[in-house]
């Protein structure tokens, strides 16, 4: 096994994991708005239902949900299961929804009173002064705390491995039953490469919203 | 430099050796030997369920093979000592008579054969087909086994067997996780060790569903002597005695691989 050949083969792993990270903030970024704002909502019971699962998502091993969500519906009602990549999906998407809605209640509680009141006073509703004032000083605050979010799951999908989805981590460490440990290693590589693109990348959306001086 | 001292080395150990070997008691019988030392030691690895400490770091060795050990040593009349072994030199810790049997759950293989004197084998162990038991009876030949969807461990014994098999396979990593595979409908059928088949599936587990059908390829293990030693012979007619009188049944019960025994 060559160097490029282990090379080729990790790449068709990180394309996996690649389409993880993307599909799931996809699904994930708009989830947790919807999160954000059932656990924020004057609806008292809805509040406490999105909680109690806010806290069961976070407070348990994601590897577990993984097992869960991929094995449990087979193993406990027989049903038949969904495909290994969409079970993956649909766990890292209601993961990561439950921390980004903590994330944007932050943001939303940390604009300011007076700004709602103020645009009460001008005569705006709820939604607009929510669109037109406060959503975008808010997706400046929640740069920096999203960002270290979107890092951990480039790395956490790894975790994707213990359903077989064969990800990078996966295809690096069956080298290791043909004898070779370094192409497991060598995956950091590739770890550092994307998390280094997606740092400058949200650096330079910061500096693009610089404009308010919140 | 380096290799100058690997070398110098080198000459050293086989001189030593030879010294030893021509110095040595080159008595024999290597029954007598043992009874005159008045213990026979095992050469053994941590190696469930055929050998392994009751809790780990007590030193106190458990096991089908650990377990018949001590009876042997009853049978000559010796006591027992457990020694762990570094398993790619199992032959040379007997020829030098840092242990005077191996006795591990070690599968008889040519090379075995050549480097020390082989047991008759007691026990095997194979790689079985696992599937679900309202399936089991259409699948009974390997012939019928290619429209099965598999789970393996990635590079395991079951894994090549497959291969030559021509039939695909899901790799996961350990054998623990193709059960699951199995058990929750995700694959039809995986291929796992019997021994580890007889510990984890049927009545009384996690898979009370689950059943072995199709052997793909079996070994058989046996237990190691210096080579042409007379414990060998000793050997054999202790485990003829013990399987018939029932000891050899009873005690692989207890470990669960009542299965693997091979009748005598």
């Amino acid at each position: 096994m060559s160097f490029w050949e282990v090379t080729l083969s990790l790449l068709r792993g990180l394309g996996t994991t690649g389409r993880l990270f993307f599909l799931t903030l996809l699904f994930a970024l708009p989830l947790g708005l919807l999160i954000c704002m059932a656990s924020t909502s004057r609806f008292a019971p809805l509040r406490w239902l999105t909680k109690t699962v806010v806290w069961v998502v976070r407070g348990s091993p994601l590897m577990l949900q993984i097992l869960i969500v991929y094995y449990g519906p087979g193993l406990v009602f027989g049903w038949p299961l969904l495909p290994r990549f969409i079970a993956a999906l649909v766990t890292f998407a209601i993961n990561y929804a439950c921390y980004f809605s903590e994330i944007y209640r932050g943001g939303i509680q940390s604009i300011p009173r007076g700004q709602y009141e103020a645009g009460q006073v001008l005569g705006l509703t709820r939604s607009q002064v929510f669109f037109k004032v406060t959503l975008l000083q808010l997706v400046k605050r929640i740069v920096p705390p999203m960002g270290n979010e979107f890092i951990t799951l480039v790395k956490d999908t790894a975790l994707a491995r213990v359903i077989m989805v064969y990800e990078i981590i996966w295809i690096g460490e069956s080298y290791i039953k043909k004898g070779m440990m370094w192409p497991l290693f060598y995956t950091a590589v590739f770890y550092l490469i994307a998390n280094g693109v997606l740092t400058v990348l949200l650096n330079k959306f910061e500096k693009k919203l610089d404009y308010f001086k919140a | 430099m380096k290799r100058v001292l690997v070398l110098a080395l080198a000459l050293v150990a086989c001189l030593l050796v030879l010294g030893l070997a021509a110095c040595g008691n080159t008595s024999k019988s290597d029954l007598d030997y043992v009874k005159k030392n008045g213990k026979i030691v095992v050469g053994i690895t941590d190696f469930a369920p055929m050998d392994y400490e009751k809790t780990e770091g007590s030193g106190e060795w458990i096991g089908f093979d650990a377990d018949m050990a001590k009876k042997f040593g009853e049978y000559l009349g010796v006591d027992v000592e457990f020694l762990e072994i570094n398993w790619g030199t199992k032959a040379t810790t007997l020829e030098t008579k840092e242990i005077d049997v191996v006795w591990n759950g070690m599968t008889i293989t040519d090379e075995v054969k050549g480097l020390m004197g082989v047991s008759e084998p007691y026990c095997m162990n194979a790689q079985v087909v696992v599937m679900k038991q309202d399936i089991a009876a259409d699948y009974t030949t390997k012939e019928s086994l290619n429209t099965l969807t598999f789970a393996v461990e990635d590079g395991s014994a079951g894994a090549k067997a497959l291969d030559e098999l021509n039939i695909a396979y899901t790799a996961c990593d350990d054998q623990a996780k193709a059960l699951m595979e199995v058990a929750s409908g995700s694959s039809q059928a995986c291929v796992i060790d019997l021994l580890m088949a007889g510990a984890m599936i049927g009545e009384g587990t996690s898979y009370p569903t689950l059943t072995t059908t199709v052997e793909l390829t079996s070994e058989e293990y046996g237990v190691g002597f210096r080579k042409e030693s007379d414990l060998i012979a000793k050997f054999n007619e202790f485990w003829k005695k013990a399987y018939d009188d029932g000891t050899v049944m009873q005690v692989a019960t207890t470990y669960g691989i009542a299965q693997n025994i091979i009748e005598k």
